[in-house]
């Protein structure tokens, strides 16, 4: 189960499992989006390689038109995985 | 508690099955003497292994996962049948290392199952494939 949706200071929040079932929901509420936008992962249990697809795709899309995906409040463990992942190499990444 | 505690599950070949597998996770973790901070490798690597075998092999049979406790880690399998030969230890390598712009998900999934398992054995026989992975209890 996953929630994603705007906030009123203009962040976007996610909650619960970004999965293979729940990822394409996620990108395409993320295709909506253009500029600079912050992703506020606090909520967020889990991740999966099909999420990480995700986040790439927009942050790939965002960064080419001259914005960003930023990601906020990550987990200890989700972490680990954008580790693993050489994510952090790629994204602005604030732990929780 | 029980050490012997072993759970099998039978899965039709299809994402949709993916919130079946979560509750099936998590009946074992709340039965077993493994160690709740695998939770998440556990259930990284199940959706990893699954969905490749949903995606790639082709076959009209349903796919078996079992866990098992080892120690107070947990051994996971995979059973395929009738499929084409898949040894994941043998997939391409992803260069985690590349810019954004080269960057693709292609081969994540694997990519991060090898680097989370402690152990990972392949069989494959008489068109049965079977994927065995192992994790270590963490200090």
């Amino acid at each position: 189960m996953l929630t994603i949706a705007n906030q009123a200071d203009g962040t976007i929040t996610v909650k619960g499992r970004l999965d293979a079932a729940s990822a394409p929901e996620a990108q395409q509420f993320l295709d909506g989006h253009d500029g600079a936008c912050i992703l506020d992962m606090q909520a967020l249990e889990y991740i999966s390689s099909a999420g990480l697809g995700v986040l790439l795709k927009t942050h790939k899309r965002l960064v080419g038109a001259g914005g960003a995906l930023k990601l906020i409040n990550v987990s200890a463990h989700i972490n680990d995985i954008f580790g693993y992942s050489g994510f952090d190499k790629l994204f602005d990444i604030t732990p929780a | 508690m029980n050490p012997l505690y072993k759970q099998r599950l039978s899965l039709e070949r299809s994402i949709d099955e993916l919130p079946r597998i979560v509750a099936f996770t998590e009946a074992f973790f709340k039965a077993a003497d493994v160690q709740e901070k695998l939770r998440f490798t556990v259930d990284l690597l199940i959706e990893e292994v699954f969905v490749n075998l949903v995606k790639y092999n082709v076959s009209t049979h349903k796919i078996l996962l079992e866990l098992t406790p080892f120690g107070h880690g947990v051994k996971l399998r995979f059973t395929d049948f009738d499929v084409d030969k898949f040894d994941p230890r043998d997939a391409p390598q992803v260069d985690i290392e590349a810019p954004l712009s080269e960057r693709t998900p292609g081969g994540l999934g694997v990519y991060l199952s090898l680097k989370i398992a402690d152990h990972i054995d392949y069989e494959y026989n008489k068109r049965t494939s079977q994927l065995t992975i192992t994790l270590l209890e963490k200090s």
